[in-house]
């Protein structure tokens, strides 16, 4: 077929069954856009283009296939740069595709020239310049390939727009299929050897079940097994929050029988983690009981931050069907759940009221998750809502709650809600938000309103940059340096934006109006709409383990350590 | 800081050089000495580096880490091989 470079990119992308582009055209970038006019692929205008890059990943993540992102050169490329970021964090299967000046001036600082290659080495898991537009095709089946599998990641294509101008004859390629790698059968009967002889078991479950679509062989396998289960941030909604061996989500504000269960075990089975520092504590006090089982995809994970006992490297969906397949009994854990059990009746998640009358952010939360439900799709930015939504959101399915783990990405929510509900039409799509966060990115609700993507946005509105606020009461005595918003004086106020921005703004600042407004919310179906929740400012996220200490220390709330004053 | 000598084998692709390079700087490898030539195959290419690990990084986890790179086709590390060369 007789094309241009530019015509061969959108052939391409609807070769590799493309069907959403977030994205904003410019200078470099703008002879793609000429096909993309008579394409079946979508594309969804942005306001800025981390929006787009936020969206890819909200839509990658809400349907498991790949979200495509695309901007200009220059500053539009650099705007992508946080998402790629974040999407290289957590393991986020997107494509960016970036305009370039023209090859001849490629190294002369032509106008809005930026080395996007260079810029994002260490944040992309590979990157293309392409030279010749008969590679074009090639280079996209490689690109989506290569995002989708093994550790997913971020992949960036970038184009000179005299590529894209040329002339070219297009060819479909197929890429051959990577193959998923082998299990060892030694590894994986060593490990099945650890967990039969163990007393003290725990899943530490990661995001990489998430990814890799394993959610159902988990709960074959811990039903099997009847051993306990903790899901990190990345991985809420791996197994479901109402299931008994579910002991929630462990870490720095992880619930007192996650982190238990981890610091007293005598094995850990990690699958698709990476024994981050917001779930270790402090690395050398972490788990100091337990053997080690690590099963990840990535073998650059196997004992980079503690040494495994017995690595694999394997999709978690495979290892948990050959340790089912190997595992034939349960082992005895009464003693365990003896112990877990007084601790899930003793120190269930909770929050106090403020005593000044206002709103309990918790509260709000949870109520949002009581009236949506479990096949609801929730976002979240990063700070106190962020971690509310991990606690008190009650997730059931994998894929229903979105945020940025790794990077922790302020500003994340709105886009990536509007990315997921772009890819989950169906699903009602909430975006609990902080006042902090929602100004950094809340411009894109006017695309959902023009677009037509009617998510709900929650602005858990303290009036403050919470957390930040947080760790200043708790670790700088109350010295509250450039924290405070001016949200709850109105600046700005968030009923007036949502108009403006062409959403239903709402506004709610008392307990007995929480449950109508939400009610009102998912009444609204036509477009966007903002709840300005106002809640008090002095909530904190309870329990937690402080920065630099071990998790022995967790407290379940200012001053109660609950492991570390249990006497063994 | 504990020194190691690696062997690359890399694709001649534009990239795929200073990927590597920047893998080493983000995760805090020291780079003695960096040597590219043209491996036997013309599509190939060879690195030799000498590279010093901070206390508590492996080589292994340094190899995986290369290994992941897609233009990198494969990592050695010669730190004995290069010993028993010198007779020690």
């Amino acid at each position: 077929m007789d094309t241009t470079g530019a015509g061969a990119l959108i052939k391409a992308l609807e070769d590799v069954g493309c069907e959403v582009i977030f994205g904003m055209p410019g200078g470099a970038i703008l002879p793609a856009y000429d096909p993309l006019y008579d394409s079946k692929i979508r594309h969804v205008l942005v306001r800025h283009e981390q929006g787009a890059g936020h969206a890819a990943q909200g839509y990658a993540q809400a349907t498991g296939r790949v979200g495509v992102c695309m901007a200009t050169s220059g500053p539009g490329a650099t705007n992508l740069v946080t998402p790629l970021a974040d999407a290289y964090m957590d393991s986020v299967p997107i494509v960016a595709i970036t305009g370039q000046v023209n090859r001849s001036v490629i190294g002369t600082d032509a106008f809005q020239e930026a080395d996007i290659r260079s810029i994002t080495l260490p944040i992309t898991k590979h990157s293309y310049q392409v030279h010749d537009p008969a590679d074009i095709p090639r280079v996209i089946a490689e690109a989506f390939q290569l995002a989708a599998s093994g550790r997913p990641g971020p992949v960036l294509v970038d184009l000179p727009k005299d590529v894209l101008a040329t002339a070219t004859t297009y060819t479909p390629v197929k890429p051959a299929a990577q193959p998923r790698p082998v299990l060892s059968p030694v590894q994986i009967r060593n490990a099945a050897q650890l967990i039969g002889s163990s007393k003290r078991p725990v899943f530490y479950v990661g995001g990489g079940v998430i990814r890799s679509g394993a959610a159902p062989e988990l709960r074959k396998l811990a039903e099997k097994t009847g051993i306990p289960v903790v899901t990190t941030l990345m991985a809420r909604g791996a197994f479901p929050d109402s299931h008994p061996l579910h002991l929630g989500m462990p870490g720095m504000h992880g619930t007192v029988p996650a982190v238990a269960a981890l610091q007293r075990a005598d094995l850990l089975i990690a699958l698709g983690t990476r024994f981050d520092d917001r779930v270790t504590g402090l690395l050398p006090e972490f788990a100091p009981h337990a053997a080690v089982i690590h099963a990840d995809i990535d073998p650059a994970e196997i004992s980079k931050n503690r040494k495994a006992d017995v690595g694999i490297v394997g999709d978690c969906r495979d290892v948990m069907a050959a340790l089912s397949a190997v595992i034939t009994r349960k082992t005895d854990l009464a003693g365990w759940w003896n112990y877990l059990g007084g601790l899930l009746a003793t120190y269930p998640l909770g929050y106090d009221w403020p005593t000044d009358g206002a709103l309990a952010p918790q509260y709000v939360i949870e109520r949002i998750s009581k009236l949506t439900g479990p096949e609801a799709i929730y976002t979240a930015g990063v700070g106190q809502h962020q971690m509310w939504a991990a606690q008190f959101v009650k997730y059931e399915r994998p894929g229903s709650f979105i945020n940025s783990g790794g990077a922790g990405t302020m500003g994340f929510a709105v886009p990536a809600a509007m990315g997921a509900q772009a890819g989950a039409p169906d699903r009602t799509v909430w975006a609990i938000d902080g006042d902090g966060c929602f100004q950094m990115t809340n411009q894109e609700l006017a695309t959902c309103a023009a677009e037509g993507i009617p998510i709900k946005v929650a602005i858990i509105n303290n009036g403050n940059l919470g957390m930040v606020r947080q760790w200043q009461t708790l670790f700088y005595e109350g010295r509250y340096s450039n924290t405070r918003l001016g949200t709850h004086q109105r600046h700005p106020d968030f009923v007036k934006l949502a108009d403006a921005l062409g959403c239903v703004g709402l506004r709610c600042e008392s307990q007995s109006e929480v449950d109508g407004t939400i009610l009102e919310a998912m009444a609204v179906r036509d477009r966007p709409v903002v709840v300005d929740f106002v809640v008090g400012q002095d909530a904190q996220v309870w329990p937690m383990v402080a920065a630099g200490t071990g998790n022995d220390e967790i407290m379940a709330a200012r001053g109660i350590r609950p492991l570390f004053d249990e006497e063994e | 800081m504990t020194r190691h000598s690696l062997s690359l084998l890399l694709r001649n692709e534009p990239g795929a050089l200073a990927r590597i390079v920047v893998l080493f700087s983000s995760r805090g490898v020291d780079v003695e000495s960096l040597s590219l030539a043209p491996a036997e195959r013309g599509d190939l290419s060879r690195l030799d580096v000498v590279v010093d690990l901070q206390p508590g990084r492996t080589v292994v986890q340094l190899i995986k880490q290369l290994g992941r790179i897609v233009d990198v086709k494969s990592v050695v590390d010669r730190t004995h091989d290069e010993a028993l060369e010198l007779g020690a």
